[in-house]
């Protein structure tokens, strides 16, 4: 994998969970839109750590650079705060966003990413 | 008339009477923006910092706050509510205006740093706002 897809898509992340983070402090916290998105960024954060640990990358101090970012992507997608146990805000009746979702919208940020 | 919660901004819990879509809008709007301004928190410790599209989204958002708090202060929402919800705004602006707002740089894209594609993440945060609903009451 190239180094440039790794930076585009740790970039990524590190926004989508900055936006996550903000939802932690929401209504959101109790739903399971945002319980399903912290597995699913745990795995993207898996993933690209794998990615890395296959990628050619010469420089040990370059692949240790960006071992360190993914660790701490790793660390901030598991402090995601969670409650424990939750259900959709929609159908709880709190949310009344319309169709959308703020965790959907904000979990396709990584779309941006080619 | 029974009030059923509708929200959190800024860690206290907001809750709104049935039908009562006016006010429904401002506080779906205040929790796109608490969003998207943790987004640009995020944007603003990456490359975007020396860029332009975050400067002008962080304008943008300014303006639309501006524009919610005239729009909410002209508004038929029960006074203490829109105290309440003018109050976050501030807090909000006062955020907001933490972050750059130098339009003058140039475009990381332009520079060659950034390479995610033909999106921007700066772009991609300020469209968190348009997934809202209900639509601008008329005021």
């Amino acid at each position: 994998m190239q180094t440039e897809v790794l930076e585009n898509q740790i970039r990524g992340l590190n926004i989508v969970l900055g936006a996550l983070q903000s939802a932690t402090g929401e209504i959101c916290k109790s739903c399971i839109g945002l319980e399903g998105a912290k597995t699913k960024v745990g795995k993207m954060v898996m993933k690209i750590s794998m990615d890395l640990d296959a990628a050619s990358i010469c420089c040990e101090k370059t692949k240790a650079d960006y071992q360190a970012r993914i660790n701490s992507l790793s660390k901030a997608a598991e402090a995601l705060g969670v409650a424990e146990e939750c259900e959709c805000q929609k159908t709880a009746g709190n949310c009344k966003l319309g169709e959308a979702c703020f965790i959907n919208a904000e979990i396709d940020l990584m779309k941006l990413v080619k | 008339m029974a009030k059923a919660r509708c929200g959190r901004i800024l860690g206290e819990d907001i809750y709104i009477e049935a039908g009562d879509t006016a006010t429904l809008y401002f506080i779906n709007q205040l929790r796109a923006i608490q969003v998207m301004l943790a987004a640009l928190k995020a944007l603003d410790q990456d490359i975007c910092h020396d860029g332009c599209s975050l400067p002008s989204t962080v304008n943008k958002v300014i303006k639309r706050l501006d524009k919610l708090r005239n729009d909410l202060e002209a508004s038929d929402v029960a006074s203490e509510k829109k105290e309440s919800l003018l109050s976050k705004i501030d807090s909000f602006l006062a955020d907001a205006n933490r972050l750059p707002q130098d339009t003058s740089q140039t475009c990381r894209k332009s520079a060659g740093e950034c390479v995610i594609g033909a999106g921007c993440f700066a772009t991609g945060a300020l469209n968190l706002i348009g997934i809202t609903e209900p639509k601008a009451p008329k005021i």
